[in-house]
């Protein structure tokens, strides 16, 4: 049998046994401890919407793979590209744009920015180390940080594309009250859906994408089989670009534009670590796990806590990966030969 | 049969051959001088490599190998002398019209995408002669479905031709040295190359290993009429398996010619034995 046949087999068959044990053990500390709370019905809705929540982290933590996959870089400025993407979207519907118009001014303007930084960053530095190229990139950040601002000014915008974003109830009939769904959430996460897929495909079956995991293994070696260096880096960070544009405009709409965007990219960091830095899917399973996890523990562990652990629950899960497994879930492996 | 009849044996059986004619010449490098600052790697080096044959380049540790092939495939941009390829005057190659117009290498510190599986990797070879649309490709329709069958057959022969079929979907990370040298090999042959560069594709190798990879060099050389310029530091096998030898040392030109007379020249016995004053 084919042995992804069998590994996605039990994948499938371990999520909802992990989901029925967590969901068990929630409800044995709920008739411990009284100030726990559980019900399936509560504890399902809480579930869809840490998964929901993931698919944002997801999101952002894409555009990282994305580079690091081709260059093994991480980038740094991920975030600010982030913020600088969506200031610009919102800048254009300012001047009167539609915001499909201004959603393709603002690929323009990603992909003009990917050139610059491939022209004026990254070829003086070919075959640098990569932490000269890390530390690049955090000029790359602090810049289109204040780039961004000095154009469009630093208010909090408010970004509105026409998704809604009334509460559904779902399943009213198995349980009580029903489920609520935040419908914004669930268009985030099927554009999510969509973006992986297509990016998946595109790295595994065409020739671009085999010259991008190309490039990044081996500089010299891609060279003298003629992969042209400079594209491929335009290509990589206009894509990435225009992933920190979507993942802009998802969040730009669910939180309003402003600088704090830029600082989301630390939830990506989690979301990285456990699915793999140079991973696609993983990027969007360690979305999800991050997701979920954060909420559930949350709400079913956090009242042991005093509440509040959302915020470092995400890393303190991302540590014990790194413990069991460093290169994340599906990470490439790290090969050595001694 | 021990190794070294063995090695004598493949290559009688091919030479003098009939199909193996040599031609005209493919590529000449003229005057070239590189300098790192002060340092100069190459002075006023001239020689030429005619199609069909195999060249050697040998010379002591340093004598600047390894940076004449760089300036033959463009990695190393000379600040003297011209190349001229298939008729072409250059001032400079640059890597990516080399591989365009057939210069392929493998290198002295094996470079490989050691990430992606031996197949993979075959693949990237042939990356320059793909032409579909990447918009096709993810769609995996027309041009590009029929463009990734036949280029993934031509891969597969090489593999089968450099017995490597079972490694074919492994990380190249993973497989030993001797066999990551081959499918450097194949990736270079993935690209049909008129000039095939090895920088010391026998270095570190066991005498087994040693002949299979002569014995794959000759190979290529006579089935696919490939023209192949090598470095290589185990005298024994430039001498058998050349046509022509051309001896560097310090950066210069000491000497060239067919392996009997190269192997007589007094330079080229001082150079390598070196000489009391």
């Amino acid at each position: 049998m084919n042995p992804l046949a069998v590994r996605a087999g039990v994948w499938l068959l371990s999520v909802p046994i992990l989901i029925a044990a967590l969901g068990f053990g929630f409800k044995g500390l709920a008739a411990v401890d009284s100030s726990l709370f559980f019900t399936w019905g509560y504890f399902l809705e809480v579930l869809i919407a840490g998964l929901l929540q993931g698919v944002m982290y997801s999101l952002v933590a894409l555009g990282f793979v994305l580079i690091f996959k081709a260059s093994g870089i991480f980038n740094f400025a991920q975030g600010s590209m982030v913020l600088f993407a969506a200031l610009t979207m919102v800048g254009f519907i300012e001047l009167g744009l539609h915001w499909t118009l201004s959603f393709v001014v603002t690929v323009g303007v990603m992909v003009l920015l990917a050139l610059a930084i491939e022209r004026v960053v990254l070829r003086p530095l070919v075959n640098q180390p990569h932490i000269i190229l890390f530390m690049a990139t955090i000029g790359i950040f602090y810049f289109l940080d204040g780039f961004g601002q000095t154009i469009w000014g630093s208010d909090i915008k408010v970004l509105d594309i026409g998704i809604s974003k009334d509460p559904m109830f779902v399943a009213q009939g198995v349980f009580e009250g029903g489920l609520l769904i935040n419908s914004f959430d669930l268009v985030a996460a099927l554009v999510g859906a969509v973006l992986v897929a297509g990016l998946a495909i595109f790295f595994q079956y065409t020739r671009v994408g085999r010259a991008l995991r190309a490039v990044a293994d081996d500089h010299q070696a891609a060279l003298s089989v003629g992969i042209p260096l400079k594209t491929i880096w335009a290509i990589v960070w206009s894509v990435a670009g225009i992933v920190a544009l979507v993942a802009g405009i998802m969040w730009g709409s669910k939180a309003g534009v402003q600088f704090s965007l830029a600082l989301i990219a630390l939830k990506a960091l989690p979301v990285l670590i456990l699915g793999g830095f140079t991973s696609i899917p993983g990027a969007i399973v360690g979305g999800l796990i991050i997701g979920a996890g954060e909420q559930l523990a949350e709400v079913f562990l956090g009242p042991l806590f005093g509440g509040a652990i959302q915020d470092w629950f995400a890393y303190m899960l991302a540590l014990v990966f790194l413990l069991f497994r460093p290169q994340g879930l599906f990470g490439e492996v790290i090969i050595e030969r001694i | 049969m021990d190794a070294e009849t063995r090695t004598e044996a493949a290559v009688d059986a091919r030479r003098p051959g009939p199909a193996r004619a040599i031609g005209e010449v493919l590529l000449e490098v003229k005057d070239v001088t590189l300098r790192f600052g002060g340092v100069r790697a190459l002075s006023g080096v001239s020689f030429d490599i005619r199609r069909g044959e195999i060249r050697a380049i040998i010379g002591p540790n340093g004598a600047g190998k390894s940076s004449m092939l760089n300036v033959i495939n463009g990695f190393y941009q000379p600040q003297e002398g011209q190349i001229t390829f298939k008729g072409e005057v250059l001032q400079k190659m640059r890597p990516h019209f080399a591989a365009k117009n057939g210069i392929a290498r493998t290198f002295q510190n094996i470079a490989l995408f050691k990430g992606m599986s031996t197949l993979d990797n075959v693949m990237t070879g042939r990356m320059l002669k793909m032409h579909s649309t990447w918009f096709e490709q993810m769609l995996y329709m027309g041009r590009a479905k029929r463009e990734e069958i036949e280029h993934r057959r031509f891969c597969e022969e090489i593999i089968d031709f450099l017995e490597i079929q079972a490694h074919r979907h492994t990380p190249v990370g993973k497989l030993p040295y001797g066999l990551q040298k081959r499918v450097e090999l194949a990736r270079a042959l993935a690209a049909e190359p008129e000039i095939l560069l090895l920088d010391e594709p026998m270095a570190g190798m066991n005498v087994e290993e040693k002949e299979d990879m002569c014995r794959f060099i000759l190979d290529v050389n006579d089935e696919f009429g490939t023209t192949i310029a090598l470095i290589e530091h185990d005298m024994g096998v430039v001498m058998d398996i050349s046509d022509r030898v051309v001896v560097l040392d310090y950066g210069r030109k000491l000497a060239d010619g067919t392996p009997d007379a190269v192997r007589a020249n007094q330079d080229v016995i001082d150079a390598y034995l070196g000489v009391s004053h």
